[in-house]
């Protein structure tokens, strides 16, 4: 491959002479003459197929080590599913939402009295659109700024060394690179046997952009996104009940106990929860959707009507016209490209990282893991600590943990120490009037080494970075315990929790 | 200094060592065993059988660098007969060009031309800067 960067492109070239110089010279190929430039290939050190955070990090770092590097991404903007359709939109509308809502019920207890408030539904929708071309831009910007080209089209690899690009704006192009990165991300998982339109039975793309607030929605799933769309539209005046199959909400990883006391707090917000219920079949013709649940412990089956259905059952690895059979790239019995510790495929200069493959689907996992391939490719070390990924999940309260659950822990037979502090206890959320929830740790009982770190309260997803730099520094409850925090804030609740967990809190 | 003296003798007669370890700068080991494990997400624990075929499919170490790393330490090197690069500079023979011959800047290898104005550069000049901030 390289050898080919080597051979001249141009080996008998005249040189230019001025019309009046009476000879022009064809130079043989060995000579000064001859152009030469070990440096003007079009091969890529990296090519990366998608632009999402995974694809857009991992140019920007690509770029910053000194490697040439083009990204190349169908949607027309960059930042894939999270700035487009899924992290910050949503962000947007539920920070909007909490404020409407805000207004609506808990001006008066604070003293402030307000005249007619009225939802303007497209203005909320434009908020969010502006926030979402301003760092799309952003991104774009920084792609320019550290030299990685940015391909706008759909790439699918044509061998092994080369991907095809069908461009957006017509015409294709092929671009040649020594390693390459798969980050494609994922998409929602369809509800069998329900069609998506995204109008009356929508995925969280849809959830996010709803013409009107409808009067009832049902939203399956009761993970991170579907409480979180539950949230936005319940505030905004919907009915909305949650189904969901297990017996808790939140999804995997939440804490047992967080879990139960989220749902109560959600509950006492107006929504409705239906959990070990299974959705059986769905039925779109009439007027509003109708699904048939099931009750998955000896209940009895029973009909829900809604103007909106919202399927937030997961997503799924998308990879769908790469070329994967071109190269002979299998996916696992799950669609997930398979890699090794460093993230190669069976090819290995062909490397995935994000959504498309391992791990949980985050923003911040895949962010982390595009830095550490494009090191391994660069320096051939990288680093990724997937015991200690924070999840947040943006309800009102927020709920944050990182590392193990107590159920995690109690499945494993590992001893452990807990210790809670509540926020009612905590100066700063009593003068805030804003005093649900808690803060949970978990030690180990012999070194108090930190093996998990749980939330729900206010700011809980902006707490829980204390929690993750202490657990990826390896520390104790007692290194928190005694690391001074200021008055009055909500972070005291956080080393409260820690003093409860190695001995006492001091106010509770 | 007192503080100094002070931290010597509380360390002297800490009842408690802080687990918090300071790791410092980063470094590369200097042995990294690239042979291919699981990923440590990896539900399964194991890679495909294939994964370690294909890495043996090799006939060579040259013909799997291709396949591998293409930077650092495994960089092919520059080979006779490849390329103006392969040839020493002195046997180019002379840089100066025959009488009557000029070169063109346009011929010139790019880091002697004027360097590329890209549109980053252009929306920022026009703007004073600003929509790059956005």
């Amino acid at each position: 491959m390289l050898a080919s960067r080597l051979i001249p492109r141009h080996t008998v070239r005249p040189v230019v002479a001025r019309s009046t110089l009476p000879t022009v010279l064809a130079p043989n190929s060995t000579s000064r003459w001859s152009r030469g430039y070990a440096s003007s290939s079009e091969e890529k050190d990296l090519v990366i197929i998608g632009g999402g955070v995974a694809g857009y990090v991992a140019a920007i770092k690509a770029g910053q080590e000194g490697l040439s590097v083009a990204c190349i991404e169908k949607r027309g903007t960059l930042g894939g599913t999270c700035l487009n359709v899924g992290c910050i939109p949503s962000k947007s509308l539920l920070n909007n939402s909490h404020l409407y809502h805000t207004i609506l019920h808990d001006t008066k207890n604070r003293g402030i009295e307000v005249g007619d408030v009225k939802l303007n539904l497209a203005n909320l929708m434009k908020a969010k659109d502006s926030s979402v071309t301003g760092l799309t831009k952003g991104v774009e910007f920084l792609l320019k700024k550290n030299g990685a080209e940015y391909i706008k089209g759909a790439g699918s690899f044509v061998n092994e060394n080369e991907v095809k690009v069908a461009l957006n704006d017509g015409g294709e192009t092929t671009v040649k690179g020594k390693n390459f990165l798969i980050a494609t991300g994922s998409e929602a998982t369809p509800f069998p046997g329900l069609e998506i339109d995204e109008k009356r039975v929508i995925t969280s793309t849809g959830a996010i952009a709803l013409e009107k607030v409808p009067e009832t929605m049902v939203v399956i799933g009761g993970g991170i996104i579907g409480l979180e769309m539950a949230s936005v539209w319940s505030r905004l005046g919907a009915k909305v009940t949650v189904v969901e199959f297990l017996g808790q909400i939140g999804g995997p990883g939440m804490d047992t106990e967080i879990a139960k006391a989220t749902q109560k707090l959600l509950k006492k917000q107006g929504l409705e929860f239906k959990l070990n219920t299974k959705v059986l079949s769905g039925d779109t013709s009439g007027d509003k959707v109708k699904l048939n649940v099931d009750a998955t412990k000896g209940g009895k089956e029973e009909t829900l009507e809604a103007e909106v259905v919202l399927t937030a059952i997961g997503r799924r690895p998308y990879t769908a016209g790469l070329g994967l059979e071109n190269i002979g790239l299998e996916l696992d019995e799950r669609g997930r490209v398979i890699i090794d510790s460093e993230y190669r495929t069976k090819i290995p200069h062909i490397r995935c990282v994000g959504d498309a493959t391992f791990g949980p689907m985050l923003a911040h996992k895949a962010e982390e893991e595009a830095v550490a391939v494009v090191e391994y490719i660069k320096k051939g070390y990288g680093h990724v600590n997937y015991g200690c990924i924070p999840s947040v999940m943006y309800t009102y309260p927020e709920v944050a943990w990182v590392g193990q659950s107590e159920q995690d822990l109690k499945n494993q037979k590992i001893p452990y120490n807990v210790g809670t502090f509540p926020f009612s206890a905590n100066s700063r959320a009593k003068t805030n009037l804003d005093t649900d929830g808690m803060v949970k740790m978990l030690a180990d009982p012999e070194t108090d080494r930190l093996l998990g770190i749980h939330i729900v309260g206010p700011n809980a997803g902006e707490m829980i970075a204390e929690g993750t730099l202490a657990m990826e520094y390896g520390a104790s409850s007692e290194d928190i315990a005694r690391t001074c925090h200021a008055h009055p804030t909500l972070a005291e609740a956080f080393k409260e929790a820690a003093m409860a967990t190695h001995s006492k809190a001091i106010h509770f | 200094m007192f503080t100094t003296r002070a931290l010597r003798q509380a360390a002297a007669h800490a009842e408690r060592t802080p687990m918090i370890k300071f790791l410092g700068p980063r470094s590369i080991p200097s042995s990294v065993d690239h042979t291919p494990k699981p990923h440590p997400e990896s539900p399964s624990g194991k890679l495909p059988a294939d994964f370690a075929k294909s890495g043996n499919s090799h006939t060579s170490f040259s013909t799997y660098r291709d396949h591998a790393q293409q930077h650092g330490p495994l960089q092919k090197s520059i080979r006779s007969g490849q390329g103006i690069g392969s040839v020493p500079a002195a046997a180019l023979g002379d840089i100066t060009p025959p009488k009557g011959v000029f070169f063109d800047t346009s011929e010139l290898p790019a880091r002697f031309q004027r360097a590329p104005i890209d549109w980053a550069e252009i929306e920022a000049v026009e703007s004073g800067g600003a929509p790059a901030w956005n």
